[in-house]
């Protein structure tokens, strides 16, 4: 007791517990009607500030007072009901209706006579194939800077494209057109902006993909799955159909499941140089690690009412019921960056999620088909910052001879600058037709010196060597900020595609 | 008695092959056929609407009562209106109640008690001898609608003679042309079942075997089969059924195949690649219940290539109540951009927006969800109702143009979209009744569907009336086709004869070879679909 006194006199911290991920950001379950199931696919945010909600099940919710303090002062209201699966969903400010992304059109619902439900449901564009297989699931997004939509097509299977279209990404034009617009999808989760209005989807672990990845959607571009390369065909704006992988890339017999003898000779970094079109993943949200089935994209436009990361991107998963945060870059022309853990415990999987202009993050989804650590069949949620700034890795950007990060509050320069913090080690992926893959060569550098920045606040690392084309996978457990906490989660994952220069 | 006519069907269930020798498929005569019956909870159901059994087979049903109701299980003689025998004893009550609702009706020949929730019962008894569906009714009021199903009083049928084998040593990934390839060894299968017993061969082999089947009548008859890897079925020389390339042995595939009376040649080609060896084949009649050619049986295998549809979770009805439910999936049937419309009183249609035309109709119940609601959700469903009617072919549009009217109708090509029509949508009506809108060779059309009667009781006249606005002029020689088969004109209506017979009012239409068609052009053609009666 004399003790306990003592401490507060001084104003010496208590022996805290360590920081926890809800200390900072508080996960809120909504109830839902219960005469349905609400298997969010995808949300949008309504002028009024209302939610529009889109599900597995083919219905259109608008969510009112999800915003609220008080979780029960949610209300929903079925707006349409009936459609083919809806994955993605856009308010489009110019003409104030509704555009739904459903398995094989992309439908405008206009609610005519204002009773609240769609009476009117157009066909904006129905240019892709569906030939029944289960798996060909189709990605919406919202209106892009210029106006169009963007829609991501899963493969037939996994392997392959029997039907116009599948396994690309198509955008679709304000008059409707349909516009070939990136080759090489596998099996889209999620699809969604960044700060600039760039255009990204994240991919699944699956054959040519040895984890899920944050790819960006850069027209023109070959995004490593060359399974739906056929409709080239029909794509002239396109250009050219890129050459094959290697066929040392491929499965002993495309027919069978033979591993190919001999190893796995493939990697991202050398086929791009033989693949002039193949754009590398951005991020590899590394398999296990940080998710299993990554999904929505959401990127933190609030300018500072959702905690200090301003800009950078959420990035959903659909098996392990969480949320990772991605800080990109730009090197030598292609996105790059850093993917960190950042908060666990949504009840189910996740698929769909948008923030407000109020800095939360609404999301949901459902564990139907693959199973999803959060237990839940299905849910809806929001997340939201408590308004304590919880210490972590800000950004992580590349130099020519390691790495720079900035820290969310100042740090201590003597765990910072000591080396022992730190470790590190570099790994990739098999690029090959065989399902999925392990962390293959694996390399342990030397971290150098870490060189505490004079605002104290960053610290420069020097890390030999830097290996093009790996993940740099660096944990930094034994930094503390000035009040002596460890930081709330130790590792990022660095995709270097590319080493800058300066 | 029982035994002799036991020994005596038994003796029909075998037959003799040249060489003298006994085959047997019958059920072997000493076991107890055990079948678990259950109700189904929160639903007014049995979760089998139908068991076979063999006549005179031993049978156990364990009967469990799971929902939150009581219910029973009553058998009746073949032909029982099993309805208005439960709807009889309501006009005395009290006498009803004091028998626990078992109806007194000498057609009755076996019943459980009335069990309440969560009791179960054994029934312990001897098929009947006589084949025939056995009608089986839960006779608590309200109840025998929905809670029925039959009971499949049917032999097994006979098998093979005469079975011989080439073997045939090769690396393929398709069935070969096996007539142009020579046979390492030939031999005899005495047992007469297909199976693959090779001491010396594991991989990179084909077995072509050969035999008589003999057909009990004139009729049509279905062949399953299955295999690791290729197999392929033919029957007189004719492929009737194939499941080629390199693949485990779960699937099932079935076909039909009509067959005159007598003996006719079978032969069931397989091939091995590497891996698992398995061959399955199996038949069934008319009169006789699905029956193994081979020794091997995949799980399930009783229920033919069904089997894998049998629906694995608890129905989530779509229901109609007040005003029309839209329901987009893959219909059966209805092609892959279906849309489902169940009309208030049991009529329902499925309308194609990749054919622009309407595909399906019925009665009855309109979509059951939990195959696509479920799981990964992949299929096709069919309706949930009744007497469902294709008037046109599979995912093929209305609209054509000929000189002559009776052109013969095009097969869907999944790999192609029909030509000269767009799918711009629908749109709800006051009644929420969707009004469908595409264009053809440039011009508008809208499609409208009214429902009257009531499709879900006899006798309820259920109706579907089609609108099909035409508002713009369309080329010279186009036509509206929406229907095909054997019609027949009479009473200023067109009757289409088959297993599901009704009739189409449309004015101005005429038959035109396998078409029923009216001259398209700016205007609404009005078509009026009834079932018979």
């Amino acid at each position: 007791m004399k003790h306990f006194s003592l401490c507060l006199a001084f104003g010496l911290p208590l022996m805290a517990a360590d920081p926890v991920e809800s200390d900072f950001y508080k996960i809120t379950t909504f109830e839902t009607p219960k005469e349905t199931a609400m298997e969010v696919g995808a949300i949008d945010l309504l002028p009024d500030g209302r939610l529009i909600m889109g599900t597995r099940r083919g219905e259109i919710w608008t969510v009112s007072g999800a915003g609220s303090s008080d979780p029960s002062a949610v209300s929903y209201k079925l707006f349409a009901s009936g459609l083919h699966e809806v994955l993605g969903i856009a308010y489009n400010p110019k003409d104030k209706n509704i555009y739904a992304t459903t398995r094989y059109e992309i439908t405008r619902l206009q609610d005519v006579d204002g009773d609240g439900r769609a009476d009117v449901f157009d066909n904006v564009s129905d240019a892709w194939g569906v030939s029944g297989d289960y798996h060909e699931y189709a990605i919406g997004s919202r209106f892009d800077k210029a106006g169009d939509l963007w829609v991501t097509l899963c493969l037939t299977g996994s392997f392959s494209s029997v039907t116009p279209f599948r396994g690309w990404a198509l955008r679709i034009k304000p008059d409707g057109t349909m516009v070939p617009t990136c080759s090489g999808i596998r099996s889209p989760g999620g699809l969604g902006f960044d700060a600039e209005g760039e255009v990204y989807y994240a991919d699944n672990q699956g054959p040519w993909h040895g984890s899920c990845t944050l790819q960006h959607l850069v027209p023109g571009s070959f995004q490593g799955h060359p399974g739906g390369n056929e409709w080239y065909a029909l794509a002239p704006n396109m250009g050219g159909r890129p050459i094959d992988p290697s066929p040392e890339n491929y499965q002993g017999d495309n027919k069978r499941r033979e591993a190919r003898q001999g190893g796995d000779p493939g990697r991202m970094v050398k086929e791009r140089q033989r693949i002039k079109q193949l754009l590398p993943p951005a991020v590899y949200l590394v398999h296990g690690k940080i998710g299993n089935s990554a999904s929505a994209i959401i990127c933190d436009t609030s300018a500072g009412k959702f905690g200090p990361f301003m800009n950078q991107l959420f990035i959903a998963d659909q098996s392990h019921s969480n949320l990772s945060r991605v800080f990109l870059e730009t090197v030598n022309g292609i996105k790059q960056g850093v993917v960190f853990p950042f908060r666990l415990g949504f009840a189910s999987g996740l698929i769909g999620g948008r923030m407000d202009g109020e800095g939360r993050i609404f999301t949901g989804g459902s564990d139907r088909g693959w199973g999803a650590r959060g237990g839940k069949p299905y849910c809806f949620e929001k997340c939201e910052w408590t308004g304590k700034t919880p210490f972590e890795v800000h950004e992580m950007r590349a130099k020519p001879d390691g790495f720079e990060l900035t820290f969310t509050q100042p740090i201590d320069p003597k765990t910072a600058g000591d080396l022992k913090s730190y470790s590190m080690r570099e790994f990739t992926y098999a690029y090959r037709e065989a399902y999925g893959g392990d962390e293959i060569d694996e390399i342990l550098p030397t971290i150098i010196a870490a060189e505490v920045g004079a605002e104290g606040q960053s610290v420069r690392l020097k890390i030999s060597p830097l290996t093009k084309g790996h993940i740099h996978e660096l944990h930094f457990e034994g930094v503390r900020n000035r009040a002596g906490h460890p930081l709330l989660h130790t590792v990022g994952y660095y995709t270097l595609n590319e080493i800058p220069a300066k | 008695m029982r035994l002799l006519l036991l020994f005596l069907l038994a003796a029909a269930a075998l037959s003799l092959n040249a060489a003298g020798k006994v085959q047997s498929v019958a059920a072997d005569l000493g076991s107890v056929k055990i079948i678990r019956l259950k109700t189904l909870t929160a639903q007014m159901k049995y979760n089998e609407n139908e068991i076979s059994v063999r006549p005179g087979e031993k049978v156990k049903i364990v009967f469990e009562n799971g929902d939150d109701l009581p219910h029973n299980l009553v058998f009746c003689q073949p032909g029982t209106d099993t309805m208005t025998m439960a709807m009889k004893q309501m006009e005395k009550p009290e006498e009803a109640l004091k028998r626990q609702w078992l109806p007194d009706d000498k057609r009755i020949w076996l019943h459980s008690k009335m069990l309440n929730p969560h009791e179960k019962e054994e029934l312990i008894f001897t098929a009947p001898e006589k084949p025939g569906d056995y009608p089986y009714v839960c006779t608590f009021p309200g109840h025998a609608l929905t809670m029925n199903g039959k009971l499949k009083v049917i032999p097994m049928g006979q098998g093979l003679k005469d079975l011989k084998f080439a073997l045939f040593l090769g690396n393929w990934k398709m069935l070969p042309d096996f007539s142009k390839l020579k046979p390492h060894r030939e031999g005899v299968v005495p047992n007469h079942l297909i199976d693959i017993k090779l001491d010396d061969y594991k991989n990179e082999f084909g077995v072509v075997f050969t035999g008589k089947i003999h057909a009990p009548r004139k009729g049509s008859y279905r062949f399953y089969i299955a295999g690791d890897d290729g197999v392929r079925l033919l029957i007189d020389g004719k492929k009737v059924v194939e499941y080629d390339g390199i693949h485990p042995a779960g699937t099932i595939k079935e076909e039909a195949v009509q067959l005159t009376e007598g003996d006719h040649e079978l032969r069931y080609e397989y091939f091995q690649a590497g891996g698992q060896i398995a061959v399955f084949a199996a038949w069934k009649g008319a009169n006789f219940d699905i029956t193994p050619l081979s020794s091997w049986r995949p799980a399930g295998w009783e229920k033919g290539a069904k089997a894998k549809k049998k629906a694995e979770y608890a129905p989530i009805p779509i229901v109609v109540a007040a005003e029309p439910v839209i329901y987009r999936n893959f219909i059966q049937g209805a092609g892959n951009r279906a849309i489902g419309v169940g009309y208030p009183g049991g009529i329902n249609i499925a309308w194609s927006a990749e054919s622009m035309n309407l595909a399906l109709l019925w009665k009855g119940a309109f979509m059951d969800a939990s195959l696509h609601w479920n799981s990964r959700g992949g299929g096709y469903q069919s309706p949930m109702g009744y007497d469902v009617l294709k008037p046109t072919g599979e995912v093929t549009p209305a609209f054509f143009i000929a000189e002559k009217p009776d052109a013969v109708w095009p097969v869907w090509d999944k790999t192609k979209r029909y030509e000269g029509f767009v799918w711009k949508g629908y749109t709800l009506d006051a009644k929420r009744s969707p009004t469908f809108r595409y264009t053809w060779q440039g011009v508008e059309i809208e499609e409208s569907f009214s429902a009257s009667g009531d499709g879900n009781k006899p006798g309820g006249h259920p109706t579907l009336v089609r609108r099909i606005q035409i508002k713009g002029d369309l080329p010279a020689n186009s036509w509206c086709r929406f229907g095909v088969g054997a019609f027949e004109r009479k009473d200023g209506r067109f009757l289409a004869k088959g297993a599901l017979p009704y009739s189409i009012v449309a004015e101005g239409a005429l038959i035109a070879g396998q078409n029923l068609v009216i001259p398209a052009k700016l205007g609404t053609l009005t078509i009026t679909y009834q079932w018979a009666q």
